[in-house]
């Protein structure tokens, strides 16, 4: 036996764990009482109860204001502790600190000229191509009354 | 002073860096800055021509940087920076070489692609370089949590590059998928991390190494598995039988050249820190490790190769003959000798330039809009593009282990290792699945230089649904197929490599065998 004396506890764990599993399900089963309603179907078994999908679509740029905030975040992160110990880390620190910042910087540039802060009329995307067989007909799912404009 | 200031730690040694080290994956990462600066500060996009060729010099550089340091490892020896976390020695080296070729290849053979599907911009280009940089210190990680760190930037931008097709369904969801897996194999790597530390009291891989060779845990439960949360992640990763469910959507789904990217990427960098973690720091406890990874090597050859039989879909069968080689790369783990370990590179170099040729030709064939990935879609095709016909051929009869050719040699190479270690069950195993490797392979083959059409009877008979959109699908197109420029070159440097290395073989053999660790 010798060495695998050592797997028997998570042997043992394995069979306790799926015991526990077949158990809890098999007596909820066999003892539970049946009696199925519309609002346990539902998605959430809570609040209040939908009436139809979510109209709303929302512009894809929220996303990139959201990743403006990410990198900015991210780079306070980094600013954070590197400030905390500035004197430890002495020029070191401060060399690589600002070559952190001229990547975020990067990043910063990329994504304004991608169009993340254009909030006028729509504007094409830049970076992918244009897609001349998609209009607002093909792309758009009209929902709500009679496929009008749902506001 | 500031009120955080009892949070700094009292003596702060700062690591000695060597730049110099690290010069292959800092060209990656600033090159990726100049794309992403450029790209941002013209006014007009530019055609993808122009990142495909910043991109061949960003990894050219890095090439360059990279073989200056294998010249250095051999000259002057291997050594270690950043605080004894990064290894360069002969073993990572050889990895920043291939990984500098693989992305060259990658970028010429997917402007092709960007070009024909209209794609403008340098976002592929920029995720290549950073995954690609991911894999390099991957190779060169010498501590759990740099490896860690490597993985997800290896991973990260693969995520995005599987969705790259976003008008396709199945490439969302194949980076859906492949997030999501990837990112729950990372949480089990992670764990597997935390258990080894709590066993052995480090992360650094030379100290774990010297922790276990000097003590007996008597209760080595934690350790045992955290190695065993390893092996799971880096099966992951690595597609390994039965952690390879992800593979073939994620191969199918993602656009075609990204899959070949893919393939040979996450397969190298992968394979790198596997080997180095259980080979160079594990060896004491190969009596607990070695049988696993046997069992997962039988199961990945034999699983890969069988079920690659069944497959319809070029793609779908290329991504279980990917992770039937995976197999034969878990031989040269199991071996546990620098045998193993030179014949593992090897078929890691070997398969990338195979995959990355095949999946290009996949591409070509797939036509514009990325679709046409039936078998049928190859019938006749040596009649309508006889060269492109005979360069798939040869990738394919290299991925089968046909003579004169690298794929050969990578078969024989792991078959001897484990030979060598007295594996012989696990070397009839592999011999048996590349035998069953071989005949989907050549059926393949066959259908391209097939002149006899389909058979007409099944279009009649099995009407697909929706009013025969399956019959249209299959019908086999006509007119030659257009080859790109640039497919064409990333062709010949894949099947170039393939046959000259195949042909003259010992150049790199020798350039393998001199890759080997600095501790072990």
């Amino acid at each position: 036996m010798g060495s695998l004396d050592s797997y028997l506890p998570i042997f043992v764990l394995l069979v306790l764990g799926v015991l526990f599993a077949a158990l809890s399900i098999g007596v909820s089963r066999l003892l539970g009482p049946r009696r199925p309603h519309a609002a346990k179907g539902a998605p959430y078994e809570c609040g209040i109860v939908p009436t139809n999908e979510l109209p709303r679509r929302f512009p894809v740029r929220f996303y990139l204001i959201a990743m403006i905030f990410v990198i900015f975040d991210i780079e306070i992160i980094f600013l954070f502790p590197w400030a905390v110990i500035y004197d430890q880390l002495g020029r070191f620190g401060l060399v690589e600190v600002i070559v952190f910042a001229g990547a975020v910087f990067v990043s910063f540039i990329y994504l304004v000229a991608d169009g993340a802060l254009d909030w006028g009329p729509a504007r094409r995307a830049r970076s992918f191509g244009s897609e001349p067989g998609r209009t607002t007909e093909s792309a758009v799912r009209r929902v709500g009354a009679a496929g009008g404009r749902a506001e | 002073m500031t009120p955080f200031a009892a949070l700094a730690p009292a003596g702060l040694a700062i690591p000695h860096i060597d730049y110099t080290a690290l010069l292959p994956e800092l060209i990656l990462l600033g090159g990726v800055l100049v794309l992403i600066g450029v790209s941002a500060m013209t006014p007009r996009r530019l055609p993808t021509g122009v990142y495909a060729t910043m991109t061949v010099a960003i990894a050219a550089a890095a090439l360059v940087a990279s073989l200056r340091l294998w010249r250095d490892v051999q000259n002057h020896g291997a050594f270690t920076t950043v605080a004894h976390s990064v290894d360069v020695d002969g073993f990572a080296v050889y990895f920043l070489v291939l990984v500098s070729c693989i992305l060259i290849v990658a970028a010429i053979i997917g402007s092709g692609y960007l070009r024909r599907e209209g794609i403008a911009g340098c976002e592929y280009y920029a995720l290549a370089l950073i995954s690609g940089s991911g894999a390099m210190l991957m190779a060169s990680a010498n501590d759990l949590i740099f490896i860690f760190l490597a993985l997800e930037v290896l991973s990260i931008p693969l995520y995005v590059m599987a969705g790259f097709d976003r008008r396709r369904p199945t490439s969302q969801e194949a980076a859906i998928k492949y997030f999501v897996l990837g990112a729950f194999s990372s949480a089990v790597f992670v764990y597997g991390i935390a258990l080894v530390y709590g066993a052995t009291g480090s992360t650094n891989l030379p100290e774990i190494g010297a922790f276990l060779a000097h003590n007996v845990i008597t209760a080595n439960g934690v350790l045992l598995a955290g190695i065993a949360l390893l092996i799971v992640g880096f099966s992951f990763k690595v597609a390994a039988v039965p952690f390879h469910m992800w593979t073939p959507d994620v191969y199918q789904g993602a656009p075609t050249p990204v899959t070949g990217f893919m393939a040979a990427l996450a397969k190298a960098g992968g394979f790198a820190a596997f080997l180095r973690v259980f080979v160079a720091t594990f060896p004491t406890l190969r009596g607990d490790w070695q049988p696993v990874i046997w069992a997962l090597a039988a199961l990945t050859l034999v699983g890969g190769a069988i079920v690659a039989l069944a497959q319809r879909d070029v793609k779908r069968m290329l991504a279980y003959s990917s992770i039937n080689h995976a197999g034969f790369v878990l031989i040269g783990l199991q071996a546990v000798t620098t045998k193993g370990v030179a014949a593992s590179a090897y078929y890691l170099f070997a398969y990338a330039f195979m995959v990355l040729g095949s999946f290009a030709v996949v591409g070509v064939v797939g036509a514009k809009g990325d679709r046409r990935h039936d078998l049928e879609a190859y019938r006749g095709l040596a009649a309508r593009n006889p060269v492109l016909a005979t360069v798939f051929s040869v990738l394919l009869l290299a991925q089968a282990g046909v003579p004169f050719t690298t794929g050969f040699f990578a078969k024989f190479y792991v078959i001897a290792a484990s030979v060598g270690a007295h594996s012989y069950a696990l070397a009839v195993v592999a011999m048996a699945s590349a035998a069953i490797a071989v005949f989907f392979y050549l059926r393949v083959v066959l259908l391209m230089y097939s002149t006899q059409p389909a058979d007409p009877g099944d279009e009649a008979t099995t009407p697909g649904p929706a009013g025969g959109g399956v019959a249209t699908l299959v019908r086999i197109p006509v007119g030659r197929l257009v080859v790109q420029p640039s497919i064409a070159l990333g062709l010949a440097v894949s099947v170039g490599v393939t046959v000259v290395f195949g042909v003259w073989p010992q150049p790199l053999i020798d350039f393998t065998r001199a890759a080997t660790f600095i501790f072990h």
